[in-house]
């Protein structure tokens, strides 16, 4: 869906570059972009300095312990084994974003690089990646990383790889759109009659135009990758316990939600903080992008 | 158009085409032999021996593929390893459910987003505006799994308001299969406290599958309606003096209406993945559970007639988005 | 264009009137499930077993997977449905010769009777579809004759007859499922020796090898279901009617299997033609149920009458709730760590022992709170020949040294197969696992868990695939042996071999004890057999859990017997 609202962007010409530097000091005085962005930085220097901040090694257990109701020695609480949540939460952070950032990484570079080719080149080989993207946005993204996860076993890096999977294709359609609409761009034409190479002419002229929506993009995607791995890990085919992963850690939770309702309720209260905030973040950089929607 | 129609038909064949051989490349990459697996531990070699001959596993991949399109030409799924059922058959016990609570989800999507989504497009920047940019953004945000469990937690152990998991109270016998979507086949046998039953249980689940769905909506709705409102047909109506609701409604809401046709499209596309967690959570016998259920036992033969079926559904639902479209405004197509 | 204009009319049309639906809900309407008479409506359709069976022409097998329609019964009201919930994911079949997991045991036993029982509580086996039997040493083995009671008539009304039980048997023999180890491999019984000598006397010949005793246990369990031959040739198919026994039942006992809604809950409703006392209720409805917590909400909303495997936060929940009661059952199963012993480095007994070393049992009980207790042996309490004894504490000084004879390096890998959701004694699989893997972790073992559906960890298990797993056993009948020869013979295919633990000395060991008559002898020979497991065997045996049941307060009877089939017996629950 975002998909579409991106392809409407007009992306700028490469004279508007350095109208970008201002552009990201107004982002910043966006009070939901500036909020979003602060909880990053949050979670990015709680997930750095993870082992340092923890009280606890987060798969250290303690039964004695055991469903400890949160108090000033354990921030939010214990589980069932008696590990510390909040330690537990903070290593999950480490996890969590890499999970993002190593699924927006992937589909991002194949997807980009597939939308590239198809946009630029046309005919069939756009025709043929064209019906490749259909498929992929015929499954149902969940079903196919889960299909995915099973053939390769349950794994957290099998899950990541199943998300990515699924979502390269909404970078692939992006790009092309983008790269369709820049190739008959003056600019563009003009690098080609003078004879630049065709990679040059991708690399220099096209690319820096489609940082803009990828970035939007991306920043979307970190937040539903993290959501979609911790949804696989609920069920059983992400990170496997005792990983301090969040969705195995609701997962784990689930039947003392009514009776002890913070071993559940933090992780899944950590997943909606920092999902939101990486909405936040690409709500604030939309607006700022696409004109149509500023106030 | 109905050419049109035709062409959209043959692309759905590729898609679907294309959804078996990955399907299918998942399947081969499985280690466990499925022959084993359905005849237990106390299975001779050769009773396994006979068992993939009759599946045909003892066939080279390529050759399987085809002997099971060709089968799949004859509405021939296959037999659940799991089950050992014909899938068609598991097929039919499960869509059905699925169906139902999607249809509730979008329906709840709707009665959320699109009002509220013109609210806020009427109201820019006043208090709607802000609470319903909190719910969207609030609402992409939350894992739908902890918001089932809690909403379950909350409403049916705590609060007694709302019935728990499943269809139907285990005391009410499901209504004659029709459509095998209770609502529908309780409203068409006139069976009013079986279809009193099933609504009231369709209500959580749907809205926990649907909020997601209702804060994409509502921010599309929004936005769409915005731009349509700073349009010149628009002033022009504003200034014939005509009422504002009829300005909002009449004039805007229409033209708004295509991104948001789209979005529902999109969206229901998207249910069915919701549908997975949501389904487990409520006990719900759907699609969702039974594609989790075939792929933790590696039944391929299942997860390839789910994945199949859900192909299916998302170009059909767009093809009758786009139906819709030139419905709506005739100068497209 | 034209022809296609209504279609979005016609589509807006259904939206709007599912969304009218959806918001419509949330008027007041009866809350479902609380104490509203709720009048069932059964659609009445003829019952498929009714009457003219027993020489019927074979009709053409019927659609193998259809759906099981309500049968029989007219309205059962509430106050007279018994409301069952658990978790029955388990549940694969109700075909005597393959279920044999507790989900399809408990349908099983409500819905055939077997020759011979025993009463829930009471180990005793007594007559029931045998009025007697006489037991006599022959030259070459044992002749056991069973004379049938006349009274006994299946669900359909035909009397049961010495062929039925003939066929019953030799069916589970042709079926080849799981469980068929016990007739095969335990009892020893081959299909050449059996017959039906008239209407009411059954022979049967085990060699002299086969147990005698171990065989009448065997035959109160699920396996030894009697089938009504004519009425399961008629739907046999191409599978002697597996799949068509998953939605009917062709049985004799107190109900009949009136639907089976896939992952959703059983129907049982009385057997019109029981030919004893009839059951108080009149319909039992099994409802699957996966989560604890819904479990909770399940028995405190009144929407199921009993609930089954609660975990401790659930009864120390319910403990002092005025309107129900919490019954312990006693379980003779077992949870234990399997563990391959042709898998390195788990073929080494020095590190199998280790593992035993490194688990902190004590600590294990706690986390159970109450729902458990140790026991070490693989022999449980309330079976004869229980030692007792517990030989391994937490010493991980002495596990590792254990690990260091062997060679075997700090941070070696193993893979743990862990099943998913709750496993005995309430306490989540993936719970006791990490505790596990947290203690096997300080002696320098590295155990990586791999947490799949229960079903599909056992069909791994089965294939020998698994390396390491925690799992639980229960005895298929109330006898040291029903423990001893699956743990212990390899040839029986059971769990010795699916650990391919091969040690045909202690497998002798145990065949001896089993056919050994004197009581103080055969106590002697499993203590002996129970001292050598423990240290050679391919297992730590980590807890004997009990099975907590929340019942409301108005039903009464509820007796969780782990020794009898089925767990539950729904016919002498009244209210």
């Amino acid at each position: 869906m975002s998909e579409q609202t991106l392809t409407q962007l007009t992306s700028a010409d490469p004279q508007t570059v350095s109208r970008r530097r201002r552009a990201f000091l107004r982002v910043l005085r966006n009070p939901t972009t500036a909020t979003g962005l602060a909880l990053l930085a949050l979670f990015a220097i709680l997930a750095l300095f993870a082992p340092l901040i923890s009280p606890f090694d987060p798969l250290f257990q303690n039964i004695s312990v055991s469903l400890h109701a949160p108090d000033s020695t354990y921030l939010m609480g214990t589980d069932k084994l008696g590990r510390d949540i909040f330690s537990r939460i903070l290593h999950g952070a480490r996890i969590s974003m890499v999970v993002g950032a190593a699924v927006v990484a992937m589909a991002g570079t194949v997807g980009t690089l597939v939308g590239l080719i198809a946009g630029y080149l046309g005919g069939l080989i756009d025709e043929v990646v064209m019906r490749i993207t259909d498929i992929f946005f015929a499954f149902p993204s969940l079903i196919l990383a889960m299909a995915i996860a099973g053939a390769l076993g349950p794994s957290l890096v099998n899950a990541l790889i199943a998300v990515a999977v699924v979502s390269w294709p909404v970078y692939a359609r992006l790009v092309r759109a983008q790269v369709m609409s820049l190739r008959h761009r003056e600019f563009v034409e003009a690098a080609r009659s003078l004879g630049v190479p065709t990679w040059l002419v991708l690399l220099r002229h096209i690319a820096p135009n489609l940082l803009a929506p990828l970035l939007v993009q991306i920043t979307f995607d970190m937040g539903g990758a993290i959501l979609s791995v911790a949804g696989l890990s609920f069920i059983g085919f992400g990170a496997q316990p005792p990983t301090p992963e969040w969705g195995v850690m609701i997962s784990e939770g689930r039947n003392y939600i009514t009776t002890h309702p913070w071993m559940p309720g933090m992780p899944a209260l950590a997943i909606l903080l920092l999902v939101l905030a990486f909405n936040l973040v690409g709500d604030g950089l939309r607006d700022l992008l696409d004109p149509r929607m500023r106030s | 158009m109905a050419r049109y129609i035709f062409r959209r038909l043959i692309g759905l064949l590729i898609v679907l085409l294309g959804v078996s051989v990955i399907t299918f490349s998942l399947a081969q990459l499985v280690p466990i032999d499925p022959a084993a697996t359905a005849l237990g531990s106390n299975a001779r070699e050769e009773q396994i021996a006979a068992y993939r001959a009759e599946l045909g596993l003892d066939k080279p991949a390529v050759v399987q593929y085809f002997n099971y399109v060709g089968r799949l030409l004859q509405g021939d799924l296959g037999t659940s390893i799991r089950t050992r059922r014909p899938v068609i058959d598991d097929l039919r016990d499960y869509l059905p459910a699925t169906i139902e609570l999607s249809l509730a989800a979008i329906s709840v999507a709707i009665c959320i987003g699109i009002p509220f989504g013109i609210l806020a497009s009427v109201r820019r920047n006043g208090l709607i505006d802000a609470l319903a940019r909190i719910f969207a953004l609030v609402g992409g945000s939350l894992p739908i799994f902890y918001i089932g469990l809690s909403a379950l937690g909350l409403f049916y152990r705590e609060l007694r308001w709302m019935p728990g998991p499943g269809r139907l109270d285990s005391t009410i016998t499901p209504p004659n299969t029709i459509t095998g979507l209770y609502t529908i086949d309780a409203l068409i046998s006139g069976n009013w406290p079986v279809l009193q039953n099933a609504l009231w249980h369709l209500v959580l689940p749907a809205f926990v599958l649907g909020y997601a769905s209702a804060a994409v909506l509502l921010r599309m709705t929004r936005s769409a309606m915005l731009e349509v409102l700073n349009q010149d047909f628009v002033r022009t109506a504003r200034a014939k003096g005509l009422r504002e609701n009829v300005v909002v409604l009449r004039h805007a809401l229409k033209n708004a209406m295509l991104p948001v046709l789209t979005t529902i499209g999109v969206t229901f596309g998207s249910l069915l993945s919701g549908a997975v967690l949501t389904e487990t959570i409520f006990g719900w016998p759907g699609l969702g559970r039974y594609a989790t259920a075939s792929v933790t036992s590696l039944d391929f033969p299942a997860v390839m007639g789910v994945t199949l079926v859900a192909a299916i559904v998302y170009p059909v639902v767009n093809l009758i988005v786009d139906l819709c479209y030139r419905f709506i405004d005739p100068r497209i197509g | 264009m034209s022809r296609f204009r209504h279609s979005p009319v016609v589509l807006f049309m259904l939206v709007m009137s599912l969304l009218l639906a959806a918001c419509g809900g949330s008027a007041p309407a009866t809350p479902a499930g609380t104490d509203a008479p709720a009048a069932v409506e059964a659609t009445a359709v003829p019952n498929e077993a009714s009457g003219e069976a027993t020489e019927a022409p074979a009709e053409p097998a019927a659609e193998p997977a259809a759906p099981a329609s309500p049968a029989g019964s007219g309205e059962v009201s509430r106050e007279d449905t018994l409301i069952f919930a658990a978790d029955l994911s388990d549940q694969i079949s109700f075909d005597p010769a393959v279920a044999y997991e507790f989900g399809g045991i408990q349908v099983v036993g409500s819905i055939y009777q077997t020759l011979l029982s025993a009463d829930p509580g009471d180990p005793e086996l007594k007559p029931l579809i045998a009025k007697s039997w006489d037991i006599v040493e022959v030259e070459d083995g044992w002749q056991i004759t069973f004379k049938l009671d006349e009274r006994a008539k299946f669900a359909t009304g035909n009397p049961i007859t010495a062929e039925d039980v003939v066929y019953s048997f030799s069916r589970v023999l042709d079926v080849n499922k799981s469980p068929v180890f016990l007739f095969s491999d335990v009892a020893k019984l081959t299909k050449e020796n059996m017959k039906a000598v008239d209407p009411q006397t059954v022979e049967i010949k085990l060699p002299k090898d086969s147990s005698p005793q171990v065989f009448l246990s065997i035959l109160s369990f699920s396996i030894g279901s009697i089938l009504e031959k004519a009425l399961v040739e008629a739907n046999a198919g191409d599978d002697l009617g597996s799949s068509w026994l998953n939605d009917h039942s062709a049985g004799s006992g107190p109900y009949v299997l009136t639907s089976w809604e896939r992952n959703v809950q059983n129907v049982l409703d009385a057997n019109p033609n029981y030919w004893l006392p009839a059951p108080t209720f009149k319909r039992v409805i099994m409802r699957n149920e996966t989560e604890l917590a819904n479990l909770q909400a399940a028995i405190e909303t009144g929407d199921a009458d009993i609930v089954e495997g609660l975990g401790s936060e659930q009864i120390a929940a319910l403990q002092g709730h005025p309107d129900i009661t919490l019954v312990q059952g006693n379980s003779t199963s077992l949870t234990y760590l399997g563990m391959n012993a042709t898998k390195a480095p788990l073929d080494n007994p020095d590190v199998r022992e280790a593992i035993r070393y490194a688990i902190n049992y004590d600590e294990v009980v706690t986390l159970l709170g109450g729902n458990g207790t140790l026991v070490q042996e693989i022999i449980p309490k309330g079976l004869f020949g229980h030692t007792g004894k517990n030989p391994f504490s937490q010493d991980i000084a002495k596990a590792k040294e254990l690990l260091a004879k062997a060679g075997v390096a700090e941070g070696t890998e193993i893979e743990f197969l862990v099943p998913d959701g709750t496993g005995p004694g309430g306490i989540e699989w993936s719970t006791m696992a990490a505790k596990i893997q947290n203690d096997v972790a300080q002696i320098g073992l590295k155990l990586n868990i791999k947490q799949i559906q229960y079903a599909e960890a056992l069909n791994i298990y089965r294939a020998q695939g698994a390396q390491l797993i925690i799992v639980a056993w229960g005895p298929d009948y109330p006898d040291p042996d029903g423990n001893v020869t699956p743990l212990t013979l390899y040839d029986a295919k059971s769990i010795a071999w699916r650990n391919d633990w091969n040690n045909p000395e202690i497998g002798a060991l145990g065949q001896q004890a089993a056919l050994e008559t004197d009581p103080t002898k055969r106590a002697e020979l499993y203590a002996e057999v129970v001292e050598r497991v423990f240290h050679e065997g391919p297992y730590a045996v980590l807890y004997q859990p009990t099975v907590n049941l929340a019942v409301r307060n108005h039903i009464k009877g509820v007796i969780y017997d782990a020794n009898d089939t089925p767990s539950i017996s729904f016919d002498v629950i009244t209210k």
